[in-house]
């Protein structure tokens, strides 16, 4: 329910102008700064880490193998 | 938190009033609703009981239109500021962006303020939020009552304001001061405003 608008706008009406100044004066100023569309430095690809037996696929037949043959 | 939306073109922001009970934070919301032309008013949303206090809370969404090519919308809200309603001040509270602290400027009522202002960095702090760091504008409201049962602004300040943020003057029955504490907090808001976080992270 709206239990506001009893006061009336009055000579107030301006107030909410203002804030509106304000406030989209701000917006402008942040979006521009925030902006990321306009980035045109292609993103450099981090080289990766050499790991031992990297890209080596080992299978194990069940559970039990596996944790064997990481303990031991 | 609040977020400029590049995907959706949107900018949210939660700002919430906190105080004591009967301070006039729901008369803030008021105030601002009365203003707002005929084609942004959308409906405040009041909860209160027989005798007039809020119950839960106050909504009141700020519908500002496109901004810079931005759908741009601020939802304020109020607690309840009486003690027992604590878990609801809780909820109210998440996902704020920004706080007003509405003190009651009578003199009698300073213990309240006190009290409410640790109630909200309690809260804060269970949010996971930094008090100190949060955008917070303090307003010391009820400036209209007579100087005799009340205490001066430079004395609240010193009191409560110990973040040193800015602070207003206000009789919010009147409109006094209402329009200024919303444009501080709103712009402290804005100025802290981020892209949002990429899907997944």
């Amino acid at each position: 329910m709206a239990k506001g608008a009893k006061k009336g706008a009055e000579d107030d009406s301006g107030e909410f102008a203002e804030f509106m100044a304000d406030i989209s004066h701000e917006i402008a100023k942040r979006v521009e700064s925030l902006d990321p569309t306009p980035k045109t430095n292609p993103v450099q690809k981090k080289e990766a880490t050499p790991v031992p037996d990297a890209g080596v696929i080992r299978e194990w037949a069940n559970i039990a193998d596996r944790m064997i043959e990481e303990m031991g | 938190m609040s977020v400029v939306n590049y995907g959706t073109r949107e900018i949210t922001c939660k700002i919430v009033y906190y105080g004591p009970g009967r301070s006039g934070k729901t008369t803030n919301l008021q105030h601002v609703y009365s203003q707002l032309p005929e084609e942004r008013k959308g409906k405040m949303v009041s909860l209160a009981t027989e005798t007039d206090r809020t119950l839960f809370f106050d909504f009141l969404p700020l519908d500002l239109g496109t901004i810079s090519g931005f759908a741009t919308r601020f939802q304020l809200y109020t607690v309840p500021g009486q003690v027992y309603y604590a878990a609801t001040r809780k909820l109210v509270l998440q996902g704020v962006d920004g706080v007003v602290f509405v003190a009651d400027s009578q003199s009698r009522q300073l213990a309240e303020n006190i009290e409410s202002l640790q109630d909200l960095h309690a809260n804060l702090a269970d949010e996971g939020l930094d008090p100190r760091a949060l955008p917070l504008v303090m307003q010391y409201n009820k400036r209209d009552l007579p100087p005799a049962e009340i205490s001066t602004v430079e004395e609240l300040d010193e009191t409560l304001n110990f973040r040193a943020v800015p602070y207003f003057a206000a009789n919010a029955i009147n409109g006094g001061g209402v329009f200024e504490t919303l444009r501080s907090i709103a712009s402290m808001v804005l100025g802290r405003l981020s892209a949002p976080a990429p899907k997944g992270s």
